[in-house]
């Protein structure tokens, strides 16, 4: 097998809020070089960095919006968030737990800072991240995955070297928790300092990670510090990653699913007349209704 | 800097590029921040605003100090205060940016050379004063006699995707109903179109 090098290390841009809960720097498809093309299937990468967000009545967040076509992925880090849809379910998603929600044919949801979260105020850390859907299912049925961050499956990596939480894929041996529509490999790497993992996907995949927590030597060579967001080349299967202090990096892998991507605003279409259809559907309360 | 402004003018009207190189030293582009005016009431609104990129309202206020919004405009509309404009009158209106908004400034200089220039430019310019026209006619029959259904209903169809772009308030206000009143009527279309379990 062959080095999988590394094509680029992004800065994180400016933040900009999402709604007035979220402070979000944006990756994909934002920045240069990340476009939805170039990162398929995933086609959106929002991360709020560690923020301090002050005691509140009112919950920040964001109000009722719908999706289609795509699957959402929130991962939180630190904080809490609720959220609320149209088909009447809720919950919380709660430092470590995953939330992947398959809007496909079409949800209204919101997104809050949990109550009491927000009543004490805190550290908020989040990723949310839109994994593309194949034409074949973007009008499936919606559905929830919520994995709480005991249920996700783990991987312990030797010499007391930290944790692998295969989200979804697999890590050596360990079969990620979240059903996925086509390859996806996410998985947190939680390091302690000197901590090393490797990892192997495809060479065709889109293979990223982003340094959430402290900092890591990629491939033996490159510190890539908190914050940063490393894409690999298509070319070479494996890499490693080592903690240069206690580190958590969430690692992102794909195939890519090559087919024509039409996306406004929260739908994400093969093409314009289904962007259109969205539209329609949505203004004539097809998605459903939720009380903003 | 004109791209979209020249792609729209030649698939709508059929300029040319040479007839788009004589005129394009008259335009000018500007932007303006969320919540910037464009134009207040009491001055004469000396241009047509073309969106290049962005989001433009049109409205009034009453005497009672409510706002009534006339006319959005999303990329590839126009919005203006015609009258003023071609009556050098003050206007009534208030135009701002509902989103950060790049515009392409349109004045009577160009207005008159292509007119001069372009036969089909010509003959397109006066079937949008006519389609205008048309949609006014259209609003004040919908503002007099239509259902708050009916009017929300001819609303997306002619702006399909600015019910994520602006808030309830804003369309409540186009459309000449309270915001409770559309929220009913957004509950009562999903009752009966929302198929879901």
């Amino acid at each position: 097998m062959k080095k999988k090098n590394i094509d680029r290390v992004v800065a994180p841009r400016p933040p900009h809020y999402v709604g007035d809960g979220f402070r979000v720097h944006n990756f994909i498809p934002g920045v240069n070089g990340l476009s939805m093309q170039r990162m398929d299937p995933f086609i959106m990468l929002d991360y709020n960095s560690k923020f301090y967000f002050p005691p509140s009545d009112r919950p920040r967040g964001v109000g009722v919006h719908p999706h289609r076509g795509f699957e959402t992925v929130t991962i939180a880090y630190k904080g809490k968030v609720a959220h609320h849809d149209s088909s009447g379910n809720s919950g919380v998603i709660g430092e470590g737990d995953v939330q992947w929600m398959t809007a496909a044919s079409g949800i209204l949801h919101k997104e809050y800072h949990e109550t009491e979260f927000s009543k004490k105020g805190g550290d908020f850390q989040m990723i949310q991240l839109w994994v593309n859907l194949p034409a074949k299912d973007k009008m499936s049925k919606p559905k929830y995955q919520g994995l709480t961050n005991a249920g996700i499956n783990k991987f312990q990596l030797p010499d007391n070297g930290g944790v692998i939480e295969v989200i979804a894929g697999q890590y050596k041996d360990v079969k990620g928790t979240a059903s996925t529509f086509t390859p996806v490999n996410l998985q947190n790497a939680r390091l302690n300092k000197g901590g090393k993992a490797e990892f192997s996907f495809p060479a065709n995949h889109n293979v990223a990670l982003l340094v959430v927590e402290g900092s890591v030597k990629v491939n033996d060579e490159e510190i890539v510090p908190t914050d940063h967001f490393v894409l690999f080349k298509n070319e070479g299967e494996d890499f490693t990653i080592e903690a240069s202090e206690n580190a958590v990096v969430l690692i992102l892998g794909g195939a890519p699913i090559n087919e024509p991507i039409a996306a406004q605003g929260p739908f994400v279409m093969n093409s314009r007349a289904e962007l259109i259809e969205a539209f329609e559907d949505y203004n004539l309360g097809k998605f459903g209704y939720l009380e903003g | 800097m004109f791209q979209n402004f020249k792609t729209y003018l030649k698939t709508k009207t059929g300029l040319t590029d040479d007839e788009f190189h004589q005129l394009q030293g008259v335009l000018s582009s500007r932007t303006f921040e969320k919540g910037q005016f464009l134009l207040s009431k009491g001055e004469v609104c000396h241009h047509s605003f073309f969106v290049e990129q962005g989001l433009l309202r049109s409205y009034t206020i009453d005497d009672a100090g409510k706002e009534h919004i006339i006319q959005f405009a999303s990329e590839d509309w126009f919005m203006s205060d015609r009258s003023s404009a071609y009556f050098d009158e003050p206007s009534e209106l208030f135009i701002d940016a509902i989103e950060d908004t790049r515009v392409i400034l349109i004045n009577q200089e160009f207005y008159n050379l292509a007119a001069e220039i372009s036969a089909s430019y010509r003959h397109y310019n006066e079937k949008l004063l006519q389609n205008h026209i048309r949609h006014l006619q259209k609003r004040i029959n919908l503002l007099l006699g239509a259902t708050a259904e009916t009017r929300y209903l001819d609303f997306i169809g002619l702006y399909p995707d600015l019910t994520l772009r602006v808030p309830q308030w804003m369309i409540a206000s186009y459309l000449g109903i309270t915001p409770e009143s559309l929220s009913r009527v957004r509950k009562e279309l999903a009752r009966k179109n929302f198929k879901g379990d």
